[in-house]
């Protein structure tokens, strides 16, 4: 308790650095614009703007990713409850009810409720993530290559299993992405693979330019396919903050939406997403009057809203304590702080505890400082949501090139964004979703190698995997993600036969 | 989906395929010793039997069909390529010919040919985007991006 202490007091030291709070408030300003602004989600702007850090140091540059994806967080919601166009996919859920409120003239206690519910569980996030942390870290000392592979299975079969649709597809998507990761050196032989002796291929794929191409440029050639119509509520935001009756109603919706949230956020493939979705379905369960849902019930504003915030926060822990990305935004995370010369992992927080310490302490101030921005910025993000389109998409477009250009002033990862881009956009046509590819892209190498290593330590033997309590517990829960759809589509059938 | 299913699940087939072969060669090693194209071997037999098996729900699904389907729907095509066709000329181009003019002429392009917009407002917005552009990533950020023909100016 009191070393935790001590380093949150030394966590504060660091955050408080001029320079590291200009970075964090930059992080979070341009997660918020990011978080508005439809058809540019927190994966594609980290990725796009990971090459300005470049000149940062790791603490700085981590510090401002961070921001900018839970500002995305608190970002996302302005869009879904004025346009009913989410900004980004953990906003969804807040249209529902957010949308209706301000039709029926609340836009303000909607807006308002929704940054102070975001803003209590980031808070409680962070305080969790900072006890949980060192907790997980100690644990994950103990684990040896089996462990890490089936502990990667599981991040893997998760995100397949909670992929909207297919999980077929989705498991193929992950099989892609584990494939691309072999491309370059073999970190046990030295051998070159799949490189074609193309030299751009040499050091591999990289994740930046896979991620801006499948998540930033196909977005965009989607919305390219129509003419993307905002109906800006013509209605003045007023009353932003919540009366008491909105509080009294909306206060356990935020504690349970921020517990859930941030236990599935540190679920490897889990994240804020389902986290709004889950926090939803519960709050409508509890709620005396479910029939209100849908129609303007403050309480399906505050959880989810509560639940996707914790959930960021929650989804650090894997990424800093285990070096396993959760989810898509944390595998480029991960990919920044290699780019940084960092190993996320159990050692980082000995290794490097101002990076550790200091990000962890610049989410409590980053929280502050979006509640302060978020209510009286409002009106300005209305203005913003006003770009038009053709405006807006050649700037993404130019981020993007540059940003690939950027990672090695290579041209060539613009040309591997823009197949990747092309590739996307066709998956997304033919209904298969990019984030277990990008998943399975980061985690590729790590999974071979602790494969390759486990079977080295055994001679050979598979048993390695189910003889090790811990790896077999991770095991059982990814045969279980894979045999859970089975048997309810097989339920499914059955039931309609006899029907 | 049926004929979009099957579509696409053979060409994941055969990138799987593809990646089958190339892994073999490079040595599956023995499991005491996996060697370098052991784990994407079994990824790709894994990947291959998963694509088959999109192919084959995807022949079910045609068969229960009563008319066809186009594989895919697509809006606005041309505007599509004529974007993509710009943002492949300024990757292939960007190293010669610099970003100062790349830049500046991709804006025009976008706006004044894709989006329909005036010349004045193409040519304004472009310059205006190119000195933001510059200001921030040459000059802020220090990034080093080509300059290309605008070499011999050494700004």
């Amino acid at each position: 308790m009191v070393d935790v202490l001590n380093n949150v007091i030394y966590g504060f030291g660091v955050a408080l650095q001029p320079l590291h709070l200009m970075y964090c408030f930059f992080g979070v300003l341009i997660g918020t614009l990011v978080g508005v602004l439809p058809g540019l989600g927190p994966a594609a702007a980290i990725a796009l703007l990971l090459p300005t850090t470049f000149k940062f140091t790791p603490v700085a540059a981590t510090i401002m990713l961070a921001g900018i994806y839970y500002g995305a967080m608190y970002g996302g919601s302005t869009t879904s409850i004025l346009v009913n166009i989410p900004g980004e996919a953990a906003s969804v859920v807040t249209c529902l009810d957010g949308y209706q409120m301000a039709r029926k003239g609340r836009a303000g206690p909607a807006l308002g409720i929704a940054a102070f519910g975001s803003f209590i569980a980031g808070t409680i996030a962070v305080i969790a993530l900072t006890f949980v942390g060192p907790v997980l870290a100690d644990l994950a000392l103990a684990f040896g290559p089996p462990e890490y592979f089936s502990l990667m299975i599981v991040g893997i079969m998760v995100l397949t299993y909670l992929s909207g649709g297919s999980m077929i597809k989705a498991l193929m998507m992950a099989g892609i992405g584990v494939m691309l990761s072999g491309v370059g050196m073999d970190t046990i032989s030295g051998q070159y693979r799949f490189t074609f002796d193309l030299p751009s291929l040499l050091d591999g794929v990289g994740v930046v330019p896979v991620a801006m191409g499948l998540f930033g440029i196909s977005e965009v050639l989607l919305n390219l396919e129509t003419e993307m119509k905002r109906d800006i509520l013509a209605t003045k935001v007023k009353n932003i903050f919540p009366s008491l009756k909105d509080w009294s109603l909306s206060i356990w919706s935020i504690i349970r939406g921020s517990i859930l949230g941030f236990f599935l956020g540190i679920i490897p493939g889990g994240g804020a997403v389902i986290a709004s979705f889950a926090s939803y379905a519960i709050e409508k369960k509890m709620s005396k009057h479910p029939e209100e849902f849908g129609k303007g019930a403050i309480q399906g504003v505050a959880g989810p809203e509560a639940a996707n915030n914790a959930g960021a926060g929650g989804s650090f822990i894997p990424l800093l304590t285990l070096g396993i990305p959760a989810n898509p935004v944390m595998a480029i995370l991960l990919g920044a702080l290699m780019i940084h010369g960092l190993q996320p992992g159990p050692l980082l927080m000995n290794d490097v505890p101002d990076l550790f310490w200091g990000t962890i302490v610049s989410m409590y101030i980053g929280n502050g400082m979006l509640l302060v921005l978020n209510l009286p910025l409002i009106p300005l993000w209305i203005k913003v949501l006003k770009v038009p389109y053709y405006l807006l998409y050649p700037l993404i477009l130019l981020f993007c090139l540059i940003g690939a250009y950027s990672l090695e002033n290579n041209s060539d990862h613009m040309l591997i964004m823009l197949i990747f881009g092309i590739l996307g956009f066709l998956m997304k046509k033919f209904s298969y979703d990019g984030a277990p590819m990008i998943l399975a892209l980061v985690l590729g190498q790590k999974l071979e190698t602790s494969l390759r290593r486990s079977l080295i330590m055994s001679h050979g033997d598979f048993s390695t995997f189910i003889t090790r309590p811990i790896s077999l517990a991770f095991l059982i829960i990814a045969l279980a993600l894979l045999i859970i759809p089975i048997i309810t589509q097989r339920r499914k059938l059955s039931q309609l036969e006899e029907g | 989906m049926g004929r979009s299913d099957i579509i696409s699940g053979a060409f994941w087939f055969a990138i799987s395929a593809f990646s089958g072969y190339l892994s073999y060669d490079l040595g599956l090693g023995v499991l005491r010793q996996p060697g370098p194209g052991f784990f994407f071997f079994w990824t790709s037999i894994v990947t291959a039997v998963l694509s088959l098996t999109v192919i084959v729900r995807g022949f079910k699904m045609e068969a229960e069909k009563v008319a066809a389907e186009p594989v895919i729907r697509i809006a606005n095509v041309l505007k599509i390529v004529l974007v993509l066709a710009a943002l492949f000329c300024y990757a292939m181009l960007v190293e010669q010919i610099g970003f100062i003019i790349l830049t500046f002429l991709l804006f025009v392009f976008l706006l004044s040919v894709i989006e329909k917009k005036s010349w004045t407002a193409a040519i304004s917005i472009g310059l205006v985007v190119t000195v933001l552009a510059y200001l921030l990533f040459e000059t802020a950020l220090q990034s080093q991006l080509p300059k290309g023909l605008l070499e011999f100016l050494r700004f």
